[in-house]
């Protein structure tokens, strides 16, 4: 039943034992990984995607990931890096068979500053587990991925990672002061600095959001915001979609920036509400889950006035959270919304496009519109104050003939997201995903300057080859589709 | 091959990796072939794509401890300890059997008079140092096991047709913390209950037996226990993985009449907890606020995670005892029943992260209502007794708890 693999692990030949050998030598024979099944876990992330590793090893600190590397080249590999494999664009799933280098064993805080506020830490560190670790501190580290309980801040790295809280606080990108780097030729920089504005081109801004193309993040200089000094965490209900989506533009309009301000649409609401037992309103065509922070007594007005837009859209009801554990109750069921959609359908595929706040409404129908043409169904859950939509497109995979209808629904939805005005991804990342997809956003002017850039660190495209840019992005690419991938 | 696994429920899991973090062998390793999804994932290519079970697979189902964090964690309720026990089954049944001690100390358990007389040939030679305790713990055991036990009598005399609860005795628990039963037994009775004990019959609930993949062993034990536990009254456990068990019998032998056995079963607390005030009653003065003893509540995951009965444990202490919560979100402490004697590696780094969770919570006791749990933890050091020792003590009006009883001491 399911599906039959296309590919194979890598066969035992002599070439591969070498390289085998060398990682085991360079490393810890108990931390490089050949056996098939396990090899095969390397090849996904958290996508529908599929590739295969031709090895999997686990270094620890920056030499071992630099002796990975220089391994990999001196065996003609390419090489991948990898967090918890969480990410929903296949950034992380292996093409042609490269040495797959997985961060997770270095998971160490290294360094705390209270006093200025950032923190070095290793590439496996996991983003709630930093923040759990700073609680007692008051500070945190304000990029929250629906995955934060799982994700890697070297994988946030990768990615330019977002989440609710990014609307007011901004994304990854904003929260990296300094990356400590293994190049695609062996050699260890630091990209960035701790200075508010260090000199020369901001490198550390390319890298970050750069899914692995340019090198592997050893270490990380991550900035650390203080706690809000009081919190409000509000679920508004709408009996139609359009009214929630009104009220998001009416909060923004009357010059309020919430910490977050998410929205769900009824199916999604229904299947979080049957996991998290956060008493959603079922019933709701829609509901907004708003957070505002701030001092105390700028907080009590701003809760008046986002229930008081609220209810002039149609709002039927509008419930603050008590206390923290009716917040956290109200967010677990957000956070976990995407995982909770196999209650409905064994699959899913995520979208992650950004369309101009004002035409939410009528991108919304068209998703709608789009999904129900190719007969599946849709549920929506998205970062409603950037205008990052995360349609989820739900089917059996067992059912002859689907995927088809997945990925032609998939693409039409990108396709009205950027003829709205959108892009191409929020904060998923381009990945394999979405990469063919570029052109439709970038001419082949822009294209070839990222090419470029990409060039100038990873020469011989060895470093996470054939992500991000599709084939042709330079000018004589020979780049090819790259084999072995399926979905 | 073919696992013997349900292909829907198999096609549950839906990637997110949202399990990982709650997964204790993923949380030490970082390995996704030690995860929940990893686990999935390679029962997938065994089962649907008929990969073979390669020694990768075999430590990736093997390293399990079966602690059911992942399904509370798991947003799309993939049903996982449904998915590795049959899969484990398939693996003792073929490449990878259980080893041959643990398939004799598993023969043991229900052998209940032999492994009695075993446990006090063992504590003898502790007391004469014949047992290294590196090899005792190796194997499991008490730093100092019950030479003695105290003999348990049902509530009144005789055929007393007033016996309203069973109390399930079980195997290890029975031979080597006996004391807990007589203090659970102490705190039902001052609760209201009158215990009927059951016969030899009841010596193993087949827990272990079943978490080895030898399933047809614990499909035995199960028809003994029923056998053994006869009659309508409630069944009060004392061990969560116990109960745990108890409480799956109507899926494991899949007759009406193990879903009504199964249905009897309660963990102790749960029972306790609806009768709480008359506790607190008995206790009178002495469970009063100065004196109480600090106690950090150690969910042992199959009362927390299968049983979902952890809250009741707190609600029974609250009267006696100041509770102090670990921050650890119940991650598993690698006990694991035959865990920490088949994997002593992983359940010692698992359980280092749990004593790093108990130092930072600044108790001096443990309250673990599991047996499993109370012995791996006091290996290690920790003070550790049941959470009705805490309630007996305070019944008793011995003030604070201080020092764990004797089986369980290190």
């Amino acid at each position: 039943m399911g599906q039959t693999a296309l590919v194979s692990a890598s066969q035992p030949t002599v070439a591969h034992e070498a390289l085998v050998a060398d990682l085991a030598a360079a490393l810890a024979p108990d931390r490089v990984r050949t056996g098939a099944v396990e090899l095969d876990l390397y090849g996904r992330d958290a996508s529908v995607l599929r590739g295969s590793a031709a090895v999997a090893c686990f270094p620890l600190d920056t030499d071992e990931v630099a002796a990975a590397v220089r391994i990999a080249r001196r065996h003609g590999r390419p090489f991948v890096a990898r967090g918890s494999g969480t990410g929903l664009a296949g950034g992380a799933v292996p093409v042609g068979d490269p040495v797959v280098i997985v961060t997770t064993k270095m998971d160490r805080i290294l360094e705390v500053d209270v006093d200025e506020r950032v923190a070095w830490v290793q590439p496996g560190v996991v983003n709630l587990d930093l923040t759990r670790a700073l609680a007692r501190h008051g500070l945190h580290f304000a990029p929250d991925p629906s995955s934060q309980q799982a994700c890697t801040i070297g994988g946030n790295v990768a990615n330019n990672s977002g989440g609710p809280h990014c609307l007011a606080y901004g994304v990854t990108s904003a929260h990296v002061l300094a990356v400590e780097v293994v190049l695609p030729d062996g050699e260890v920089t630091v990209l960035g600095g701790l200075d508010p504005e260090p000199p020369g081109l901001d490198l550390r801004g390319a890298f970050v959001g750069s899914e692995g193309t340019l090198g592997i993040a050893t270490r990380i200089a991550v900035r650390l915001t203080p706690d809000p000094p009081a919190v409000a965490t509000l679920l508004l209900d709408f009996p139609t979609v359009e009214a929630a989506a009104e009220t998001v533009s009416g909060i923004i309009a009357d010059g309020l920036l919430p910490a977050a301000l998410e929205m769900m649409d009824q199916p999604i609401t229904r299947a979080a509400e049957e996991f998290a037992h956060a008493g959603y309103p079922t019933d709701a065509a829609a509901v907004l889950l708003v957070e505002l922070d701030g001092l105390p007594a700028g907080l009590a007005d701003a809760v008046e006035r986002v229930g008081r837009i609220g209810r002039s859209h149609g709002a039927r009801t509008v419930r603050v959270a008590a206390d923290d554990a009716e917040r956290a109750l109200l967010w677990k069921g957000r956070k976990a919304a995407f995982g909770a959609v196999a209650r409905v359908a064994p699959n899913y595929y995520l979208h992650d496009t950004v369309v101009p706040r004002t035409r939410l409404v009528e991108v919304l129908r068209e998703v709608y519109a789009i999904a129900e043409r190719h007969g599946l169904a849709v549920m929506n859950v998205f970062h409603a104050g950037d205008g990052n939509l995360h349609p989820l497109l739900l089917f059996d995979a067992r059912t002859p003939g689907v995927m088809d209808r997945v990925h032609a629904a998939g693409e039409e939805i990108v396709r009205v997201s950027i003829a709205a005005g959108g892009v191409l991804s929020g904060e998923h990342g381009i990945g394999l995903e979405k990469r063919d997809l570029m052109p439709l956003l970038f001419s082949p002017v822009d294209l070839d300057a990222q090419a470029r850039l990409r060039e100038a660190f990873d020469p011989d495209g060895v470093a996470n080859p054939t992500k991000v840019l599709p084939a042709g992005s330079r000018c004589g690419d020979l780049q090819s589709v790259p084999e072995g991938v399926w979905v | 091959m073919h696992l013997g696994v349900d292909d829907d429920e198999l096609a549950t899991c839906v990637s997110c990796g949202l399990c990982l973090p709650h997964c204790p062998t993923y949380r030490v390793t970082g390995e996704e072939a030690l995860s929940p999804r990893g686990r999935v994932a390679a029962m997938r290519q065994v089962q649907w794509e008929g990969r073979p079970a390669d020694p990768s697979f075999v430590r990736s189902l093997a390293t399990c401890v079966q602690c059911r964090g992942c399904e509370t964690a798991c947003p799309s309720g993939v049903p996982f300890g449904r998915l590795i026990e049959p899969a484990r089954a398939a693996l003792a049944a073929g490449p990878a059997p259980p080893p041959w001690p643990l398939r004799v100390g598993l023969g043991l358990l229900p052998r209940h008079r032999l492994l009695l007389a075993a446990s006090s040939l063992l504590a003898v030679a502790q007391r004469l140092r014949l047992l290294p305790r590196g090899a005792a713990r190796r194997l499991g055991l008490p730093d100092r096991l019950p030479v003695r036990r105290p003999r348990l009598r049902p509530s009144g005399t005789g055929e007393d047709p007033t016996r309203d609860v069973w109390l399930f005795t079980g195997c290890v628990m029975d031979a080597w913390m006996r004391d807990v039963h007589r203090d659970v037994q102490r705190v039902v009775e001052a609760a209201g209950g009158r215990v009927a004990l059951p016969g030899p019959g009841a010596a193993c609930c087949g827990a272990l037996a079943l978490h080895a993949g030898l399933e047809d062993d614990a499909r035995a034990l199960a028809h003994r226990t029923m056998a053994a536990l006869p009659g309508e009254a409630p069944i009060l456990v004392d061990s969560a993985g116990c109960g745990a068990a108890l409480r799956d019998y109507g899926r494991l032998l899949g007759t009406p009449e193990a879903a009504a056995f199964a249905a009897r079963v309660r963990d102790v607390h749960e029972w306790l907890a609806d009768r709480v005030d008359r506790l607190a009653a008995a206790a009178g003065s002495r469970g009063d606020r100065a004196g109480r003893p600090r106690v950090a509540v150690q969910d042992p995951c199959h009362l927390r995670h299968v049983q979902r009965a952890h809250g009741a444990v707190r609600v029974v202490l609250a009267p006696f005892a100041d509770l102090v919560e670990l921050d650890d979100e119940g991650l598993c402490c690698g006990a694991g029943g035959a865990y920490a004697v088949v994997e002593p590696e992983l359940a010692g780094a698992v359980r280092d992260r749990k004593l790093a969770a108990i130092a930072r919570s600044g108790a001096p006791v443990v309250a673990s209502a599991n047996p499993g749990c109370a012995l791996h933890l006091a290996a290690a050091g920790v003070d550790v007794v049941h959470p009705c020792q805490v309630v007996a003590r305070a019944l008793a009006g011995a003030g604070p708890v201080s020092t764990p009883p004797a089986a369980a001491r290190s």
